[in-house]
């Protein structure tokens, strides 16, 4: 709800308000009440909502019809949990493959909170300004699912296919899921962290390897030098 | 015709037909990527101008064209196309693979969707490297390709009995 | 052939999808047409099966992927530094463009400001890169129609301007010169008045293809009236650029939504076109090339001097959190949606690009046009491939 957010703001020495993204929120929390999960403004730049799962379908309307949001910006999601292979800094022939997966509490939420793994992301604007409103929603773990936006915005259509494609995610209503970029025989998919680049795992980034010292410095590798 | 196909061709005539196809090589563009547009500058364009080497960079269909340019990423799925362009080409055929992602896969060498290198499905003649290459570096690939043709012995190829020569690494 | 539409069109599907090659299939009822993945009219490796009735459209559906290289998941395993050279090749007629979103996005995260100059000179490129782009695009755009000439030209003298972004990053097409908290370098000396030299220039280059491809008769009835988007639709499928502006939306984020360039301080104006058909797509974007050359004139004219870097760690470590900027990038909005988690890479990167939403228009603007227009409604939304792939 609104009252418990304002983070951002909070921390700053002095507390802004925006008020034209306060307004543009209290839209969605007066149409969409309790679904409202959660918000945050950072002042002079975004606004971030995060609705209920059942509440998404209805969210697009509230953006495209009350909110005025009519410019559809992008839609995608966001895996979470962290990658199991880390940045593949260390990887090599040795290490055991696949890597066990980090434990499903290691998924740790950014702006506006969340509970589960996947969130889905999507951003709409308002022509002729700079409001712009990021909605996220929680995607159950177990069965990763979600209304489709195609009846608020045609736009979604595409995004959704792509969201599928990269994440695994279904969007009920949306009867054009078929692959958009990949070839229809490929496995997996590539967006989740648990997706290995296979060419990073047999071999290391070259980047690490040849550490060598600037010129004019000393031989020794100064701090942090030798393994970024 | 007869006479390159009975393998029995008479040096000078030899050097006559390979200057007369240096010298009038249809060039197909096959561009796929940020290449493409070097190659454009190279094969299109007034200041760099292709034509003044004897390359003829618009041919209709890729069987009416001796060399084929590739030039930028190559991916799994284009694949099959770049496959069968190489075959629908009548030989004797030549092939440059412009730009880092057609050599090796350049920038996306761990892209889970990228191929490592076009020579992985065709054979290739010319690597020009570059991320793009220059147009002049592309002219210079078919400068030697051209100084390659001129010694090539059409009997021997036809005989099969040249072996595949090595391929040229421009720069 | 007695398969029934939904087997036919499955089967083209299934077959577009394994990116093998068919060729023109004919069903009772009309005929399907291939058009790609390498076609001469769709800008690189799309591909589009169009399904006719006689001459006209009944169904269109574009196949893309040819060209994805996986961005997003590349980024994520790659430093802050290092992803700038990647997304140069995103759209790659206006590199410089790219970099900056994402550039700023990470400053915005590690609350660093560029200085002044840096931020004049960015904005410079920018638009150099914007004229290096649409300048292309306008040849281009005549040679789909039928005409070689203006292809040449626009070859010709875009070379003027590539000539000028090479002398200040080394790089004729993929500078990877914006640093988080500046640029790599300053200007060269005597660059400026090579620039407005060729400035001068680039604005013959627009009066002479005004009058040679704008004000063609030809070019002129395959345009006008014809691929009509309405100011809703654009909005609903997120159009941008020039094809937003040509359905009469007057919306320009270097106005509107400014992020650490100077656009705010410099006298330009926003075109826009109430037709949305393809000739306004088309006029807009010569319209913003003229504009982009008196803004490059008007920046020479004012650059301030200072330091082109802020203090900024030698290594490279942003902070946690989101950030999202999207820029007016010439071929229309690209925005990062960057998340960070404290490391030296960034965790996720949602790259918003232009073209992917330009051209997911397509199947509902193809519908019900003719077989020519579709040359023509392509030519004039105006895609890059790696742009829609990524």
């Amino acid at each position: 709800m609104a009252e418990d957010t304002a983070t951002a703001s909070a921390e700053a020495p002095e507390i802004v308000i925006d008020e034209r993204r306060e307004e543009l929120r209290a839209v969605f929390v007066a149409h969409l009440g309790e679904a409202v999960l959660d918000s945050v403004i950072k002042p002079g730049d975004g606004l971030w909502i995060r609705v209920a799962t059942d509440a998404w379908a209805e969210a697009g309307r509230v953006a495209q019809g009350k909110a005025d949001c009519k410019y559809f910006d992008f839609l995608s999601a966001i895996d979470w949990l962290p990658s199991p292979y880390g940045r593949y800094e260390d990887s090599a022939l040795d290490v055991p493959f696949p890597p066990p997966m980090p434990e499903r509490s290691a998924a740790v939420p950014g702006y506006a909170g969340g509970e589960s793994r996947f969130q889905v992301l999507a951003s709409v604007a308002k022509t002729g300004t700079d409001l712009r409103v990021l909605l996220k929603v929680d995607v159950p773990d177990d069965d990763p699912r979600l209304a489709t936006w195609i009846r608020s915005y045609s736009g979604a259509a595409w995004h959704e296919r792509e969201t599928h494609e990269m994440f695994g995610i279904s969007f009920d209503g949306n009867a054009d899921l078929r692959n958009l970029y990949l070839p229809s025989a490929f496995e997996g998919h590539p967006l989740r962290k648990e997706f290995p680049l296979l060419a990073r795992v047999v071999k290391p980034w070259p980047g690490i390897i040849d550490v060598e010292p600037m010129p004019g410095e000393d031989d020794e590798p100064s701090e942090g030098e030798g393994t970024e | 015709m007869g006479l390159v196909e009975s393998g029995k061709m008479p040096k000078p005539l030899t050097k006559l037909l390979n200057l007369s196809r240096k010298y009038s090589i249809w060039a197909y563009q096959w561009g796929l990527a940020c290449c493409a547009i070097e190659m454009g500058a190279a094969f299109a364009s007034p200041r760099y101008d292709v034509m003044r080497l004897g390359v003829i960079p618009f041919p209709a269909s890729p069987r009416q064209a001796d060399l084929v340019v590739i030039s930028g990423t190559v991916t799994d799925k284009i694949v099959p196309a770049i496959k069968r362009l190489y075959e629908q080409m009548p030989d004797p055929k030549y092939v440059i693979s412009m730009g880092s992602c057609t050599n090796c896969g350049g920038p996306y060498w761990d892209s889970y969707s990228v191929t490592k290198g076009v020579d992985q499905i065709i054979p290739v003649d010319v690597y020009v490297p570059g991320c793009p290459p220059r147009p002049e570096a592309l002219l210079e690939g078919v400068v030697l390709l051209q100084e390659r043709i001129q010694n090539e012995d059409m009997a021997a190829r036809w005989r099969g009995e040249q072996d595949r020569q090595e391929p040229i690494i421009v720069g | 052939m007695t398969l029934t539409d939904a087997q036919q069109l499955g089967y083209i599907n299934a077959q577009a999808a394994d990116g093998r090659v068919n060729v023109e299939l004919e069903t009772d009822d009309g005929m399907v047409l291939n058009m790609g993945p390498q076609h001469p009219a769709t800008h690189g490796t799309l591909r589009l099966v169009a399904r006719l009735d006689g001459e006209q459209v009944t169904s269109a559906d574009v196949m893309c992927g040819y060209m994805h290289r996986g961005y997003e998941k590349l980024c994520e395993v790659r430093s802050y530094p290092q992803v700038t050279t990647l997304v140069n090749r995103i759209d790659w007629l206006g590199s410089f463009a790219n970099e900056v979103p994402f550039i700023l996005a990470a400053e915005q995260l590690m609350e660093v400001e560029a200085p002044p100059r840096a931020q004049w000179i960015r904005t410079l490129l920018f638009e150099l890169s914007r004229i290096a782009n649409v300048s292309l695009f306008i040849g281009d755009l005549a040679l789909q129609l039928g005409a070689q000439t203006p292809a040449f030209y626009a070859f010709r003298d875009r070379e003027f301007v590539l000539n000028q972004i090479e002398s200040v990053t080394g790089g004729r097409f993929h500078p990877n010169f914006d640093r988080i908290g500046g640029l790599k370098d300053d200007l060269p000396k005597g660059w400026i008045a090579e620039t407005k030299a060729a400035m001068v220039r680039l604005r013959a280059f627009c009066d002479e293809m005004e009058g040679l491809v704008y004000g063609n008769e030809i070019f002129q009835s395959r345009t006008r009236g014809v691929g009509i988007i309405p100011a809703a639709v654009a909005q609903s499928y997120g159009l941008s650029g020039a094809n937003l502006r040509g359905s009469g939306v007057d919306w320009d984020l270097r106005r509107d939504a400014n992020v650490g360039l100077v656009y705010d301080q410099l006298d330009w104006k926003v075109w826009t076109h109430p037709d949305g058909d393809s000739y306004s797509r088309c006029w807009v974007r010569l319209q913003e090339v003229r504009e982009a050359t008196t803004i490059v004139d008007q920046i020479c004219d004012g650059l301030p001097s200072g330091a082109i870097m802020a203090k900024v760690p030698r290594i490279i470590k942003v902070p946690a959190g989101e950030a999202y900027i999207a820029t007016e990038n010439p071929l229309g909005q690209m925005g990062y949606y960057v998340v960070s988690k404290g490391d030296t890479g960034p965790f996720r990167v949602k790259i918003r690009s232009a073209s992917f939403n330009n051209i997911s228009i397509a199947p509902w603007l193809l519908r019900g046009v003719y077989v020519p227009d579709i040359i023509t409604i392509l030519a004039s939304l105006y895609f890059i491939l790696g742009d829609i792939d990524r």
